[in-house]
């Protein structure tokens, strides 16, 4: 049945939950390129053969001119649904450079597919250009401010961190009593927890 | 947020922001509300950056002359508040552009409501979108069926460009009265919009409204 296996991917961005990426399946994908070359094929052959019995394209309603419009409404479909698989894991990509940052986790860049990869670099590069241009970070303060300092507990061994006009030597399992703007970069990255009594 | 202050030298500073901040708290939840872009609103972010600045160095000047902590982490609170605010006016924005970047870079109209900054970004965002789905899907379809934006040659017009639903029911609250308004291009529809009442109407509708200051998103 035509079209099949173009909807297996969609179904694949369907059950996957929202803001995840399942791994790019390439098989399906270049199954459904297969598809698409051979409704070309096809359709030029059933093309070339009315054209070959002097009958007009156009108008002429036989049943190989069906079978033409078959092929092209297959070729459509199946480039619907390759267009939408891909531009919605592009959109999920997008979604990370604001959740995770520039640099994507080992696990995640193993999901994606080569041009994905430098969809995802470029589209950093392009934000990261508008954040320098209008000099003001927006990949902090995510989430509305309650305090303008927060407590928080190391998870990792961080070091020496110059914040502001003052360094903090960051070690493992100790507290400290932050800027949430300056503590957030941390948080984000899963280095810092914030400490609740 | 200014009633806490005491120092006079501060006041007149801090009224002028809220004032101002409270523009930017609008504009901020019009954008949220709303599902297209709407125009960038470029004198309020630079007066509300200059404020910012402003707060930051009376906020310096108090940690020399070692004024009251509690001031000081009010000053700071108010400060915090206000980036937020504006970094996530900025940040509603670009994620409208991102996810309409195509639909967006085709109409004059839109592109005109960005500030010069944005207009690089989307440029450069649609330019991006495109070079990937080309590389990815389109260099393997067959001829006729290669273009990003139509199906296929035999296509009209572009129809594979994602647009916003500018149909979808939204909050909003009206700030004078408006009158009888009517709701549609038939004129089936009319509502009476008193003053400072809420309704739920679609975008598509009010969209006037909106740009005019006239009615408010929630």
């Amino acid at each position: 049945m035509y079209g099949r296996r173009a909807s297996q991917l969609l179904k694949e961005i369907d059950s996957s939950e929202a803001g995840q990426l399942a791994s790019f399946n390439s098989d399906v994908f270049d199954q459904v390129i297969r598809e698409c070359n051979e409704h070309n094929s096809q359709f030029q052959s059933l093309i070339r053969k009315m054209v070959e019995q002097n009958l007009d394209i156009e108008t002429t309603r036989n049943e190989d001119h069906y079978g033409a419009a078959i092929h092209h409404l297959s070729l459509l479909r199946n480039k619907r649904c390759l267009m939408a698989y891909m531009y919605n894991r592009a959109e999920v990509i997008q979604s990370f450079r604001w959740k995770v940052g520039p640099v994507l986790p080992h696990d995640i860049q193993e999901k994606l597919h080569f041009s994905e990869k430098e969809y995802f670099k470029n589209h950093s590069a392009a934000i990261k250009s508008y954040i320098s241009e209008m000099d003001i970070d927006l990949t902090v303060d995510m989430v509305p401010p309650k305090d303008p300092y927060i407590q928080v507990r190391v998870l990792e061994d961080i070091g020496e961190v110059s914040l502001g006009d003052h360094s903090v030597s960051l070690t493992k399992n100790s507290l400290h009593f932050l800027r949430r703007t300056d503590a957030e970069q941390f948080v984000s990255q899963g280095l810092m927890e914030e400490f609740l009594e | 947020m200014s009633s806490w202050d005491d120092d006079e030298t501060a006041a007149s500073a801090a009224e002028a922001a809220t004032t101002d901040v409270e523009l930017l708290k609008r504009a901020w939840r019009n954008e949220k509300a709303a599902p297209e872009v709407l125009r960038f609103d470029s004198p309020l972010v630079s007066r509300v950056r200059e404020q910012i600045q402003l707060l930051e160095e009376t906020l310096n000047d108090f940690a020399d002359s070692g004024v009251d902590d509690l001031v000081v982490s009010l000053y700071q609170m108010d400060l915090d508040r206000t980036l937020f605010l504006l970094r996530s006016y900025l940040r509603l924005r670009l994620q409208k552009i991102e996810k309409y970047t195509m639909h967006i870079s085709r109409s004059d109209d839109l592109l005109s409501r960005l500030s010069p900054q944005e207009r690089r970004f989307a440029k450069s965002c649609a330019e991006i979108m495109e070079k990937h789905l080309e590389q990815s899907v389109l260099s393997k379809l067959p001829y006729g069926y290669d273009s990003v934006t139509r199906q296929s040659l035999s296509s009209t017009e572009d129809d594979m460009v994602p647009e916003p639903q500018l149909d979808t029911f939204v909050f909003c609250k009206t700030k004078s009265d408006v009158g009888a308004f009517q709701l549609d291009d038939i004129g089936e529809e009319v509502v009476d919009l008193v003053a400072d009442d809420l309704y739920v109407l679609r975008y598509k509708s009010i969209k006037g409204l909106v740009e005019g200051g006239r009615i408010d998103l929630i």
